[in-house]
């Protein structure tokens, strides 16, 4: 265990002396601004059903930052280390196969609870400046940054995977693109296309789609198993990453 | 302290190591040498826990390189060829780093980060980032962090290479240094270097064992010739009294000198020392003879010789070669 809080340690140094923790962080607080934006102004056209909270994870926004932030935090971990030769000497120090997964991946999922804290403060912010007015339901906030967290763990774990299969970061950040998009595009295949299909593959779909656990959780329901899910893949995600990485060692 | 049986090493399609056993005994410093792609790396690899072998089996220590290669990365301080580090960190930041996760910690990790620092020379370049440093401070500072536990083992995989003539001196000072406490497993080209360090050379080339002796006893076999470079002032065929004497192969003559003197090169069998009789051929002749030097094989030739005849049949003639 040593051992793991050490290589934590060096990996959030990593993010936090390299530029890409400040770049996304900056892109992360541009984007959330303009959501909270897209969500004032619904707000303030017509009355609503939905809160602040809901109107501000469902803004076009919101999903823009989503998808660029796992593969800028996750390209790296692997890759680089794969590129630079660095791998040797790390895996030619006593440490195991699980706890440089588990460190990398631990890293990148406290950079990402970071990134989403100046998001917190707009909601606060909003509810100062007009005195009360804009109701910021505190369920609401819960589900959302349950949902936001868990499903952050598990497209981070997808990331890390991508990244322990290339040297290249480039590569790894496409892969990690297209799988987080096609999970979410499973939600808009159904809005777009669901009258025509039976309800049973709606539920189905649904019950892994990025869009309907927003849905859910931004007005304030905690379902458990959305959570077991993203908490299961980012698992299963990890076991491949640490499969990947305990290969080199196995290879005959 | 290595003990390698039958090692083997099969990537898709190509024996790196085919085959080879050899032992270390604790204290000695052996150099090991090969071409290029020669399956140096490969062995020093999997000695080091990184990769596994093929068939064959590999101990460090009394530990299993495979089965127990925890214990066998504790007792090895490995070196990786092209010495890859995190250019990101600072030099101190970086040994600390290393130092914490071969398990030292505290008082006792500082103070020892600051010895390796002192011993490398890179104690001026502690707070400089590594990834502004050059490849000579670079390769040193792989090397303290090779040495910060106080391994039994060093596996060194060209631990000179990009390195200047001064800095090549104080590695093997270093090496020397370190003998009394450390075992050394290093790979290098630079042979001169291996003369005047190692108590031992194992060889291989194409993944096979060529060689396994001391730098002495190798120059000693070598069926290479002996060369003798004479400056002689006298007039006449030199050239073909020369070929006379017994054992002379080749006789070459450079003209590079001013008159009267002339420079001769004579090839020698093995086996024969013309001193005696090149210095009664002069006296006789009432030749002026100002050099006369004899330059024996060393272990650029062993080298090139096992070098070249691997894959090729053995009973070639020598002038083909």
């Amino acid at each position: 265990m040593r051992i793991f809080w050490i290589l934590l340690k060096k990996e959030l140094h990593a993010f936090f002396v390299s530029p890409v923790a400040y770049v996304v962080l900056a892109l992360v607080m541009i984007l959330n601004g303009f959501a909270f934006r897209a969500a004032l102004s619904v707000l303030e056209s017509a009355p609503s059903e939905g809160s602040i909270v809901s109107w501000t994870f469902h803004a076009m926004w919101f999903w823009l930052s989503y998808f660029f932030i796992f593969p800028l935090l996750t390209m790296r971990l692997f890759a680089e280390e794969k590129k630079m030769g660095t791998l040797e000497t790390l895996f030619t120090a006593p440490v195991r196969a699980w706890q440089v997964v588990g460190s990398k991946y631990l890293a990148s999922v406290i950079v990402y609870g970071v990134l989403w804290l100046p998001s917190l403060f707009n909601f606060k912010f909003a509810q100062w400046i007009t005195a009360g007015q804009v109701e910021v339901p505190a369920g609401a906030m819960q589900g959302a940054y349950l949902i936001l967290m868990v499903m952050g763990m598990f497209n981070l774990a997808v990331g890390c995977f991508a990244s322990s299969l290339t040297a290249n970061q480039i590569v790894a950040a496409i892969i990690s693109f297209t799988l987080s998009l096609l999970h979410f595009l499973m939600g808009i295949f159904v809005m777009v296309v669901g009258r025509k299909l039976s309800d049973t593959i709606v539920d189905i779909v649904n019950y892994f789609a990025a869009t309907e656990h927003i849905r859910i959780f931004t007005a304030g329901l905690i379902d458990s198993r959305a959570l077991v899910y993203y908490l299961s893949m980012s698992l299963l995600f990890l076991t491949f990453t640490h499969h990947v990485v305990e290969f080199r060692r196995w290879r005959p | 302290m290595i003990d390698v049986q039958n090692l083997t090493k099969q990537y898709a399609g190509r024996t790196a190591v085919n085959d080879i056993s050899f032992q270390v005994e604790p204290g000695e410093i052996v150099g090991f040498l090969g071409p290029n792609g020669a399956g140096k790396s490969t062995t020093m690899r999997i000695l080091s826990g990184y990769m596994p072998a093929t068939s064959g089996r590999a101990t460090v220590a009394g530990f299993d390189v495979f089965h127990q290669s925890i214990q066998v990365r504790q007792s090895v301080g490995y070196m990786p060829e092209m010495a890859p580090l995190y250019t990101e960190m600072k030099v101190k930041e970086y040994l600390r780093f290393r130092a914490e996760l071969k398990g030292l910690s505290g008082h006792a990790m500082r103070r020892r980060v600051g010895e390796v620092m002192e011993l490398t020379g890179v104690a001026d370049m502690r707070r400089r980032l590594i990834g502004n440093l050059s490849k000579g401070y670079r390769q040193r500072v792989a090397l303290a962090d090779a040495l910060v536990h106080k391994p039994a083992l060093l596996i060194l995989d060209e631990p000179t290479n990009g390195l200047d003539p001064v800095q090549i001196r104080q590695v093997r000072d270093l090496l020397r240094g370190l003998k009394s406490k450390h075992t050394v497993l290093l790979s290098t080209h630079i042979l001169h270097e291996v003369e005047q360090t190692c108590d031992r050379v194992v060889m291989i080339h194409q993944g096979r064992l060529r060689a396994n002796d001391t730098p002495e006893n190798l120059t000693r076999q070598l069926r290479s010739t002996t060369l003798l470079h004479l400056e002689i002032d006298g007039s006449g065929n030199l050239a073909e009294k020369f070929a006379a004497l017994p054992g002379v192969r080749k006789t070459t003559e450079e003209k590079a000198l001013a008159a009267p003197w002339r420079r001769f090169t004579l090839r020698v069998e093995p086996g024969h020392d013309l001193r005696d009789a090149i210095l009664d051929l002069a006296l006789k002749q009432k030749w002026r003879v100002r050099e006369m030097h004899r330059q024996l094989p060393n272990l650029e030739d062993v080298f090139v010789e096992l070098s070249m005849n691997a894959g090729t049949p053995t009973d070639i003639p020598t002038h083909v070669l």
